[in-house]
């Protein structure tokens, strides 16, 4: 396959490793003199930038025509595009909110780093092959830790960024480890071939070999996606990495890692599903995930109760999330209705997810900037000092909590039912979706400490606070416009993508 | 003949990357880091069983050679001394045996019961030519990706081995 059809497929990427490197060139050739405000806005304007020059081409100009690069290595479709889209959005608000940051010198490497790990999630869900998604997988997670060590003067950023980076290094080792059986076992890269090889040698249950690799390859993306028991890093790592980074760490790095393990799942391990219905427990990858997803859901529900920093709370709320999430995983449509795809719910509620959590960690950003702490006594008295961000908190807390008619809500709403329906009549997945709805309302008591603070406790700091930017205020506005949108009218990003699932046959 | 050398090879890796990482005799990261470079040789052993006679010599240039070399620079340059003992926490003890004893298990009942391949994958041509080939015209896509990546490892290098101004 020639470059220049490389070129043409995959022109969004290109244009992003351009714009990457554009950021580096114009800050290291130009900038040095300038003064940081302006090297920041300028860094910040040529990434964003890029990221629309991306999406207008997605966008404007019509699909290439249906069909797979070079075997499965890189696909474009109308799914992929919209999760894409999804990707870009988050990276530029991920990168309007680092416009605000005071951490570092060295502007130029923060944006290109943040744009090439968007390359690496525009990558990773636009493949069906391991190979692929190997590359991808550590293309991104090499850029975040990096992101995550940024600050070189806050010893807390060094320590997240060892542990990401050590039980990153562990993770891709058991992801390999994985893959690399599976290829054994079928003898090719794509994620079709696999299933097929695999669906032809149960004759008898699984094959043993494939039992590892379902293992190991759990274990590897559940590192990803933070579920119990591979969540170790994640309260670390989001409270000792600098806010944009850990924001991008929460949602752009979550869409992209869920969508593709949804597919590896999906797609890769098909004819190995198994059951995870109580009464009829038969050994796959869907029981496998229904032992993470439970223990992340309890477990990260609980732990959140007991943190007082707010950052560490979003962590455990986040793996909390992950277990949610993993039930539109394990949602397989039943062989009565083959039409409803997991897909759909699945990639509303870690985009919705995505936008909540970015728009929470600008809160905290602002909150942390004017109190220097993150501490849940910090947030005390906000509403106040900033009525309007207190608003926004408001509603991204309500959202994670799942309260109508905030976009959280149709997230879970639609992963639940996808899981009820997902065994047909048995209704196999109940005990999990009657978990998760307990669960949440477990979550919803410690949304809603963070909310109490805000809004009854008295002020602690009696000097006249700095105002807030307009800038920091607006994005913060918006991602709540949006949170607030996207719930109101789900079908927003629902109808695109049930009719993208339609045209790719998921 | 050939199982016996991937036995011997398969056991000389992992005897050597155990004592990279538990030398009984020594603490000295000098040490384990020699003993680093005879598992790679060990490694590079199993490639040459495989008939990937490209990459055991890669194996052996870069890793045991090149890698190595820079390893042993670093922790000269750092005088890293002797790493202390440490006290095992009971819990840590507890949590870590029980998640290997776990893997080990699930490796050993799927080794035991797995039936032996019908049909054992075919030579590999693991020669220069066809891996070049390969490299640049099915698999071009993941060559320029990694491209970017080593990029990316490269502007983090830099930067956190940077001395702050302020």
């Amino acid at each position: 396959m020639s470059y220049l059809s490389i070129l043409n497929l995959a022109a969004p990427e290109t244009i992003m490793v351009m714009t990457a490197l554009a950021v580096l060139a114009a800050d290291l050739l130009f900038m040095r003199e300038l003064e940081r405000g302006t090297r920041q806005l300028i860094g910040a304007m040529i990434g964003c930038a890029g990221c629309l020059a991306a999406v207008a081409w997605m966008l404007v100009l019509p699909l290439p025509e249906p069909g797979s690069l070079m075997q499965g290595l890189f696909l474009v479709d109308p799914l992929i595009r919209i999760v894409k889209v999804a990707l870009l959005a988050l990276t530029i608000f991920t990168v309007l909110i680092s416009m605000e940051a005071d951490f570092t010198q060295h502007i130029g490497e923060y944006f290109a780093l943040i744009l090439f790990a968007a390359i690496g999630m525009m990558f990773l869900v636009s493949t069906e092959d391991i190979l692929m998604i190997f590359i991808s997988l550590e293309l991104t997670s090499l850029s975040l830790y990096i992101l995550t060590a940024f600050n070189k003067r806050n010893i807390k950023s060094a320590e997240a960024a060892l542990k990401y980076f050590l039980f990153g290094g562990m993770a891709a080792a058991f992801t390999l480890f994985g893959l690399s059986l599976l290829y054994g076992i079928s003898g090719s890269t794509n994620l079709a071939e696999i299933a097929k090889a695999v669906s032809g040698k149960s004759v008898n249950g699984l094959d043993p070999l494939l039992i590892a690799a379902i293992v190991l390859t759990v274990i590897g993306f559940g590192f990803k996606v933070a579920a119990v028991p591979f969540h170790l890093w994640a309260p670390d790592a989001y409270e000792g990495a600098p806010i944009p980074s850990a924001a991008f760490i929460a949602s752009g790095s979550k869409v992209a890692s869920f969508f593709v393990f949804a597919k590896v799942m999906m797609i890769g391990f098909k004819g190995a599903e198994g059951s995870g219905s109580l009464q009829a427990w038969m050994p796959g990858w869907v029981p496998t995930l229904a032992v993470v997803a439970a223990a992340s859901m309890v477990l990260g529900n609980l732990a959140a109760i007991a943190q007082s920093s707010v950052r560490r709370l979003l962590a455990y709320s986040a793996i909390a999330h992950a277990g949610y999430v993993l039930l539109a995983v394990m949602a397989v449509p039943s062989p009565l209705a083959p039409h409803t795809s997991p897909l759909g719910p699945l990639v509303y509620y870690v985009i919705t997810y995505g936008l909540t959590t970015l728009g929470a960690f600008a809160v905290v950003s602002n909150v942390q900037q004017r109190t220097g702490g993150d501490r849940l006594s910090d947030f005390a008295g906000l509403a106040r000092r900033a009525p309007l961000l207190s608003f926004c908190m408001l509603i991204f807390m309500l959202s994670l909590a799942g309260i109508p008619p905030l976009a959280g809500f149709f997230g879970k709403f639609y992963v639940f039912t996808a899981a009820l329906s997902s065994g047909g009549k048995s209704l196999g997945l109940l005990w999990l979706v009657i978990l998760a709805v307990a669960m949440s309302a477990v979550s919803l008591y410690y949304y809603l400490l963070v909310l109490k603070q805000i809004y009854i406790m008295p002020s602690t700091d009696q000097d006249t606070p700095r105002p807030l930017s307009i800038g920091s205020q607006a994005i913060v506005f918006a991602l709540a416009a949006l949170v607030l949108i996207l719930g109101c009218a789900p079908g927003l990003i629902l109808e695109p993508v049930m009719s993208a699932i339609k045209v790719a046959g998921l | 003949m050939e199982n016996f050398f991937f036995y011997f090879f398969a056991a000389l890796t992992l005897i050597f990357a155990f004592l990279v990482i538990a030398n009984p005799f020594s603490n000295n990261p000098v040490t384990s880091a020699m003993f680093l470079v005879l598992t790679i040789a060990s490694l590079a052993g199993l490639f040459v069983l495989l008939h990937a006679y490209f990459l055991a010599a890669v194996q052996v240039l870069v890793y045991a050679g090149a890698v190595m070399v820079l390893f042993l620079f670093v922790i000269m340059l750092l005088d890293l001394k002797a790493e202390e003992e440490r006290h095992i926490r009971a819990f840590g003890l507890g949590a870590g045996l029980i998640s290997v004893g776990a893997i080990v298990s699930i490796f050993l009942i799927s080794l035991l019961k797995a039936p032996l391949l019908s049909n054992p994958a075919p030579i590999v041509h693991g020669d220069t030519l066809a891996l070049g080939k390969l490299l640049f015209n099915q698999y071009s896509l993941p060559f320029e990706i990694v491209s970017v990546l080593l990029l990316v490892a490269m502007i983090g290098v830099v930067l956190l081995s940077k001395k702050e101004l302020k």
